[in-house]
């Protein structure tokens, strides 16, 4: 029997032109890449270097590509059925629990392939340089066809328990950094160790991570191992971990699709101003800032948009705030606490190192779901037009609404820094390359946050306004990487002018971490940022008020 | 500005998007304390007027002024005279009620003191008092559209625009926002209602204005509208015997006239017809039937509401475009975000 859910999932979306666009633009991106690459004079390598490089890029590029584009299409299937009212009637309909899935699966899986088989001219072209093998390109497809559907199916079980297309995204992505970028890190510790129950533990944990399975195939030494002898037969474990997450998270969310779906407590609960006065004060004890209080008067001085979005935030409140600060700085000086007791060897620089990538990461993974909403919730939930009547002018408005991203970004940023602490302690001479590293993720941190609005304000519908945010930023943070990692035949000087508009990278450089010591990035990369935001700032504050003036 | 001076006047105000007249050359005149029944079709032009009363909207032509304030020069004004609930309830997420009003409170500066005490009183005046520590998202639509009523009476203003305030709600929720909108009115609140339930805007309207293709087709109290197209009176023959029906249709068509539309129906028993008859001749006809041994039971006169009267106006308007060329007729498309 046909199932009526794969045609409208799959067919649907193949009419659509943006799937077009993302089946052109993923083309034109793996071919750029190759051709950059591409061999200019009529000398042959036969050592099939340069081949291998391309090759690298082209691997690289495509995983970035999967990771970035793969997550949008299941992250959002479920839970806008449920929005809609439409799985209400497919759950009624006489298609069954596992019929629906893997209608989705099927229909989200067809169209999450298309960049992989566009990509397959541009792969034909690396072979065709010589120096690989068939087994390496079906390797490095089989790894990224496992990682597809691994996230996808991750994705799916995600957007059948939100209750929002765009939290569905942002948990989404939360979860792809964790799996991809976190999941390293124990056995980094481990590694080495005399302990080889945990370094097992943690060798299979970060094989939930595409990363190794790719760097092994594209013939890159192991993640961050810096030398120290790698554990072979990585895409054969994430093979086996992407297949078993998979069956899973399907397995869960078959469960979930039953008319349960649609349950939602959303209780006021017990108010503890109504409770007796020694109930508040244990509670007041209990929970430094208790949620379920009765919040007080917005101030006169205070922007009201402000505090307006710190409440309306799942995570804004107070009582969150200082629990996601405690928590970064916990990791902070854990990490730090980790890597220079227990592998003195490192460095600290390495240590630092390791902190930008995960602050970077940080950055990344929060600004977009922060501030790509600011101004398109307003527009879906109609907020808009309520603000349009109030006095509040469209500058006092964007203020408010970009400050309570800035302000959230600099407070989790500022939560890490008892880790550089610990660094300049131990080596008191790193205090002015720690004062440049924390001008460069400020920095980063506020163009994540005005870009991520920027780009936001063109959508009406916050779930599509975070993706594009996403993508954009993580291509911001990624692109001149690739530069970095072609540096063998690119030549120093074009990979330092690609890298001047990456604040990861001279953030890198000034912790003179391996292989970014050389360039000499800051504070070109400074003022070029701060240019770049001022620029965005204003084209931001022109469509706020095109938003917000009447038309 | 005196009681009966007009708070609400606009001026040959007419909206386009690009070649599509939104709304053209409307003119009306609102006095203070009235109740204004806004009614039309879907794309009639209800909203772009109150877009642009309320200033989220420049008319292309015309003016627009509550209590004075031209709505373009003077639309930071506006925003302090005018409360306004758009079709919309504008939710934002993990807010409770009492948070919510105390955000637009703050918006239009407020101070703390003064605003705990008038959210207080709006949410007693919209009946919402007992859903203050609800979450926002968590309400019915009928609880959704009494906060936002307190939201529009945060600022007190002069004037209260409501979009569609009962579209959506269930009979009891219909009966407690008349109620509520009564009582704004008694407290000599002027407000501008849309609605598409026309026997519920006819309860508490004292004044109506009715739009078609963008144009002002009626305006003035209801009662006098009312009776204006009562002219056109619409007379309900019942028959004791329903047989007869088609025999005295004919009957009627020859004594009134061959142009008027008579109907019939042989099941019912009845015979219809409109008549700017007087009385006197009304009587005269229902002899000339009685002569003619029909056997009428009943001779009345069919009631008029303001649905009726709205479909009157609408259709003259259908038929009168239906006998000119397409090309003379007003587009019936509407443009994006605008009705």
């Amino acid at each position: 029997m046909k199932n009526p859910v794969i045609e409208r999932d799959l067919i649907g979306v193949l009419r659509l032109r943006k799937t077009l666009a993302m089946q052109i633009g993923s083309a034109v991106l793996m071919s750029g890449l190759v051709l950059l690459r591409w061999p200019t004079d009529a000398r042959a390598d036969l050592s099939g270097m340069q081949a291998q490089d391309v090759f690298r890029i082209f691997g690289y590029g495509l995983g970035l590509t999967m990771l970035l584009l793969v997550p949008a299409f299941p992250a959002t299937s479920i839970v806008r059925e449920k929005q809609s009212g439409t799985l209400g009637l497919l759950l009624n309909s006489p298609l069954s629990p596992s019929a629906i899935y893997f209608g989705k699966l099927v229909g989200v899986l067809g169209v999450a392939f298309l960049p992989l088989l566009m990509s397959i001219p541009a792969a034909c072209a690396c072979y065709v340089m010589g120096g690989l093998s068939v087994n390496d390109l079906l390797y490095l497809y089989g790894v990224l066809m496992m990682l597809v559907v691994q996230l996808t199916a991750i994705a799916l079980w995600i957007s059948s328990v939100s209750e929002s297309a765009d939290g569905a995204l942002r948990t989404t992505y939360g979860v792809v950094f964790l799996l991809t970028v976190v999941t390293l890190g124990p056995y980094q510790f481990a590694h080495g160790q005399p302990w080889p129950s945990i370094v097992h533990v943690s060798l299979w944990l970060r094989s939930a991570s595409s990363l190794p399975a790719i760097m092994e195939i594209l013939g890159h030494a192991d993640a961050g191992l810096q030398g120290l002898v790698g554990t072979k037969g990585a895409p054969q474990r994430f093979t086996t971990i992407a297949a078993a997450t998979a069956v899973v998270f399907s397995i869960l969310t078959i469960l979930r699709l039953n008319p349960r779906i649609f349950d939602r407590s959303r209780s006021q609960g017990i108010i503890t101003d109504d409770r007796s006065r020694a109930q508040q004060w244990l509670r007041r004890l209990l929970f430094l800032i208790d949620p379920q209080r009765r919040s007080g008067e917005i101030g006169s001085y205070t922007n009201p948009v402000l505090i307006k979005e710190f409440r309306t935030r799942r995570f804004g409140r107070s009582h969150w705030m200082l629990r996601i600060i405690a928590g970064c700085a916990i990791i902070s000086l854990g990490l730090t606490y980790l890597s220079s007791s227990g592998s003195l060897d490192w460095g600290v620089e390495r240590v630092g190192g390791l902190m930008v990538v995960l602050q970077v990461g940080l950055i990344v993974l929060m600004t977009p779901g922060l501030s790509a909403g600011l101004l398109s919730a307003e527009r879906e939930s109609g907020g808009l037009a309520l603000l349009q009547v109030t006095p509040l002018s469209p500058l006092r408005i964007l203020t408010g609404k970009l400050m309570s991203a800035v302000l959230t970004t600099l407070t989790i940023l500022l939560a890490t820094l008892p880790g550089y602490l610990v660094m300049i302690y131990i080596k008191g001479s790193l205090r002015q390359q720690v004062l440049y590293v924390l001008v460069c993720l400020l920095l980063l941190g506020a163009f994540a946050v005005v870009i991520s609005a920027l780009v936001g304000s063109y959508s009406r519908r916050t779930a599509t306004a975070t993706a594009a945010s996403y993508a954009v930023v993580s291509v911001f943070c990624a692109g001149p990487m690739f530069f970095w990692l072609g540096s063998g035949s690119l030549g120093h000087h074009t990979v330092e002018s690609a890298l001047l508009i990456s604040p990861m990278a001279a953030a890198l450089s000034v912790m003179e971490v391996s292989g970014f010591e050389t360039y000499n990035l800051v504070p070109a990369t400074w003022f070029i940022i701060v240019f770049i935001t001022v620029i965005l700032l204003v084209i931001l504050t022109w469509r706020t008020q095109q938003l917000l003036l009447p038309k | 500005m005196g009681d009966q001076d007009p708070v609400v006047v606009t001026e040959n105000l007419t909206k386009r998007f690009g070649e599509f007249v939104a709304v053209d050359d409307l003119s009306f005149a609102l006095p203070r304390g009235r109740i204004l029944g806004f009614i039309g079709h879907n794309g009639a032009g209800k909203t772009t007027t109150i877009n642009v009363l309320v200033g989220q909207l420049r008319p292309t032509s015309g003016t627009a002024r509550i209590s004075g304030a031209d709505c373009v020069k003077d639309a930071k004004k506006i925003k302090w005279l005018v409360g306004f609930m758009p079709d919309t309830f504008g939710s934002y997420d993990n807010m409770r009620v009492r948070e919510y009003l105390d955000f637009f409170g703050a918006a239009y500066q407020i101070r703390p003191s003064d605003r705990r005490k008038r959210i207080d009183e709006v949410m007693e005046i919209a009946g919402a008092t007992y859903m203050k520590d609800r979450y926002v998202e968590s309400l019915s639509h009928g609880m959704k559209q009494r906060v936002s009523i307190a939201r529009t009476l945060l600022h007190d203003p002069d004037v209260l625009i409501l979009d569609e305030p009962a579209n959506g709600l269930d009979p009891q929720a219909r009966i407690e926002m008349r109620k509520l909108l009564l009582r704004l009115a008694a407290m000599g609140k002027t407000l501008i209602v849309t609605s598409h339930i026309l026997p519920e805007l006819s309860r508490i309207c004292d004044t109506v204005a009715i739009m078609h293709h963008g144009k002002l087709r009626a305006f003035g109290p209801l009662d006098e509208i009312l009776k204006e197209l009562s002219q056109q009176r619409s007379i309900e023959i019942q028959l004791a015997s329903p047989g007869q029906a088609d025999q005295v249709a004919k009957l009627v068509r020859k004594l009134i006239g061959p142009d008027v539309e008579v109907t019939s129906s042989t099941t019912e028993g009845v015979v219809r017809f409109p008549t700017t008859f007087s009385e006197r001749a009304l009587a005269n006809l229902l002899s000339k039937l009685v002569e003619a041994n029909a056997a009428v039971s009943q001779f009345r006169e069919l009631q008029t509401d303001l649905e009726d009267t709205f479909l009157a106006i609408t259709q003259s308007e259908k038929t009168q475009n239906d006998t000119q060329p397409p090309a003379e007729r007003a587009p019936t498309s509407k443009p994006g975000g605008a009705e």
